[in-house]
């Protein structure tokens, strides 16, 4: 069975081993020792409340119990740009009008910005290509909302999700072609990976600061501008089902949209149920739910079936122990899937 | 023979038939008979007026062909570019870009829309007829609008400035303006300039054209190829000024990304070069020891009220105090033995 749960000091090897299959693209996962084992430890600390809570940095792993290998990960950084600036497009208007002459022209602007400073990330999704099955990856991605439906009080209100960013067949970015390379004047990745590394000072020191016309650039950059990577339009699917969209802000290099969204409008904090565990079988008119215990120290969560929207939670002897609980426990649920009718 | 001299009234005839002949792009010069009687009368006025502080005037030379008693060339001067509004230019800005951490260190070129033009004297409408078979008549019709300025230093600023027509093709289009102008104005570039009757001055250039630098690696490379570049018609006008003083690179057209061309006063030979001689009559000199071979070429100008410009070959007035001019020069300056006059090596 397949459980996720907060990650542990012990999961830095298996995390090291998983990082090397996730490639380029995800700047939050590199198999980088010395920077993911750091990360591990701010995350373990973060459940433990040893740090502010804008330092944390909750990192979830899901762990197959047959064989106790890692699944895949993701994270929530509670708050992101407080101690090296994040940067992001946001597309902005200018009217250029001379009634004079009667033309009203709507321009789209590039303004670079530190807008989204203090967001809270979510971040790091990754899942083993062998465990990309059922509802696996549904799950993964939906579970820190289910984190953050029973822990509000630890985020900030505006939460955020930077999504990949088109990619023509041959791996460039066609928006990156248009732009960034005339002021970085190198590859795409090698970009990427300085930004991995956490060396952003190069963006403000080379990047336009002032606002630029998209009508400046390539047709075909102008075109990718807040679309996903191919492989990503699942997973920008999901987050807008869950109650975050796009409101203009994007990746300064491959334009890739950020989502945003509002903790208090999340599906998850609206919809999620706590309630109090029970053992036994699901009874009646049943469907898939994100089950968690509500240990913040601890934090655990099952894929199971449960009745009447999730308040009314059956849980077999082995699902209770993989969510250290026992019948009385108190436990929050949530629908996996959004339901179509609400009435 | 040739003479320079202020237009007047009695010139827009033959303004307008000179004129009808120019190239369409060369935004400097009026077409329509009523746009042109309006710049002569405006010059005349210009001449007459007393001038405290350089303003609206604009000053319109002719190119007269003494024998023919033709008008072959036209050169004006505004004393004050913008007429007490804004001219705007697009100044070619040079970014460093530098990363101590990566080690990286480029420039990005820049577009920058800026006024700092404005209150520059600005030379404009230069045109002559048969410009390739023009001699040094050319030479003294560039120049003679600044030896009105020597003349009459109050009458202009301290700097002056020239725009040249850009790169267009046969159809009229430029690769400047629909990489840029187009994208804010949609429209033509000829149709935008007949809007704008070729000014740089008007409020509609603020609330159209972009507030924010253009970063030139981002236009696309025809566009790039053009910028600072002139329309064949400008050669002989971009060479005239040039070698007068005229430095380019600086600043460009915001329309069709043609060079203007700048200048501080001192740093124009017109200034620099010119000496002012008194009049002497060159049948009464002594013949020069080395004969016509050591004759130069200079312009003559006579004076801020009867300006009269020409050119002529004389023996050199460096070391002297007086030029020979012969009666014909004379003549047409208008001036006689013992009067002051400018001259410039041409």
């Amino acid at each position: 069975m397949l459980v996720i749960r907060a990650i542990t000091l012990n999961d830095i090897d298996p995390l090291i081993e998983m990082a090397r299959q996730v490639g380029s693209g995800m700047t939050t996962l590199k198999p980088d020792r010395a920077m993911l084992g750091e990360r591990v430890e701010t995350a373990v600390a973060s459940f433990a409340q040893t740090i502010a809570p804008e330092e944390r940095d909750y990192m979830f792993v899901m762990e197959d119990t047959s064989n106790g290998r890692l699944a895949g990960v993701c994270a929530i950084k509670a708050a992101v740009g407080l101690t090296e600036p994040f940067y992001n497009y946001r597309i902005g208007t200018l009217v250029h009008s001379s009634r004079e002459l009667g033309v009203f022209t709507r321009m789209d602007t590039l303004y670079l910005s530190n807008d989204l400073t203090g967001s809270t990330e979510l971040c790091s999704l990754f899942l083993m290509p062998e465990y990309r099955t059922g509802y696996n990856g549904k799950w993964l991605s939906k579970s820190r909302f289910l984190f953050m439906a029973q822990f509000q009080h630890l985020f900030t209100e505006k939460i955020i999700a930077e999504m990949r960013g088109y990619q023509a067949e041959d791996g460039t970015s066609p928006f990156y072609e248009g732009l960034g390379r005339h002021f970085f004047k190198m590859d795409f990745n090698h970009v990427d990976g300085l930004t991995a590394l956490g060396k952003k000072s190069f963006i403000a020191e080379l990047m336009p600061r002032q606002p630029l016309y998209v009508a400046y650039l390539p047709d075909d950059a102008q075109a990718v501008i807040g679309q996903v990577h191919r492989s990503t339009l699942p997973a920008r699917k999901l987050l807008e089902q869950e109650g975050m969209h796009y409101e203009g802000y994007v990746d300064i290099f491959d334009a890739g949209p950020v989502l945003q969204g509002r903790v208090a409008e999340l599906r998850a904090v609206r919809d999620s149920v706590l309630t109090t565990a029970e053992e036994g079988q699901p009874d009646g008119e049943c469907e898939v739910t994100l089950v968690s215990n509500t240990k913040l120290d601890d934090f655990r969560m099952v894929l199971t079936q449960a009745c009447d929207g999730g308040r009314k939670v059956a849980l077999s002897v082995r699902e209770l122990q993989l969510l250290h609980c026992q019948p009385g426990d108190p436990i929050r649920s949530l629908a996996l899937n959004v339901r179509k009718n609400n009435g | 023979m040739y003479v320079v001299r202020p237009v007047e009234p009695a010139d827009v005839g033959a303004l307008e038939t000179l004129l009808a002949a120019s190239t369409p792009g060369v935004h400097t010069l009026p077409r329509t008979r009523e746009k042109i009687a309006a710049f002569v009368e405006r010059s005349v006025a210009s001449f007459a007026a007393h001038v405290d502080i350089p303003s609206e005037e604009s000053y319109l030379f002719v190119l007269e062909d003494v024998d023919s008693r033709e008008l072959v060339g036209t050169a004006a001067i505004h004393a004050s570019a913008g007429s007490n509004g804004t001219y705007f230019a697009f100044r070619n800005d040079v970014i460093q870009q530098v990363s101590r951490d990566l080690n990286i260190s480029h420039s990005v070129h820049a577009l920058t829309l800026c006024s700092e033009l404005t209150a520059y004297s600005q030379l404009s409408g230069f045109y002559i007829r048969n410009q390739d078979t023009a001699g040094r008549e050319s030479a003294l019709l560039s120049r003679a609008r600044l030896l009105y300025a020597v003349l009459a230093p109050h009458r202009f600023g301290d700097r002056f400035f020239v725009p040249l027509a850009g790169v267009t093709d046969d159809d009229g289009q430029s690769p400047f303006w629909d990489a840029l102008g187009r994208k804010f104005f949609k429209m033509d570039f000829l149709d935008a300039e007949r809007t704008i009757g070729g000014a740089r001055n008007r409020t509609l250039i603020v609330e159209l054209m972009p507030h924010y630098p253009v970063y030139v690696p981002l236009l696309p490379g025809p566009a790039q190829a053009v910028m600072g570049q002139i329309h064949p018609s400008g050669e002989l006008a971009f060479d005239l000024l040039t070698e007068e003083g005229f430095e380019a690179d600086e600043y460009i057209d915001i329309f069709d990304g043609g060079p203007i061309l700048q200048a501080h006063k001192h740093a124009l030979r017109s200034f620099s070069g010119s000496m002012v001689r008194k009049v002497a009559n060159a049948e009464l000199q002594p013949p020069t020891r080395g004969g016509k071979a050591a004759m130069v070429t200079y312009a003559v100008a006579s004076s801020e009220r009867k300006f009269r410009a020409i050119v002529l070959p004389c023996d050199p007035a460096e070391s002297s105090e007086a030029i020979c001019l012969p009666p014909a020069a004379r003549e047409l300056l208008a001036v006689a033995t013992g009067d002051s006059v400018i001259c410039v090596r041409i």
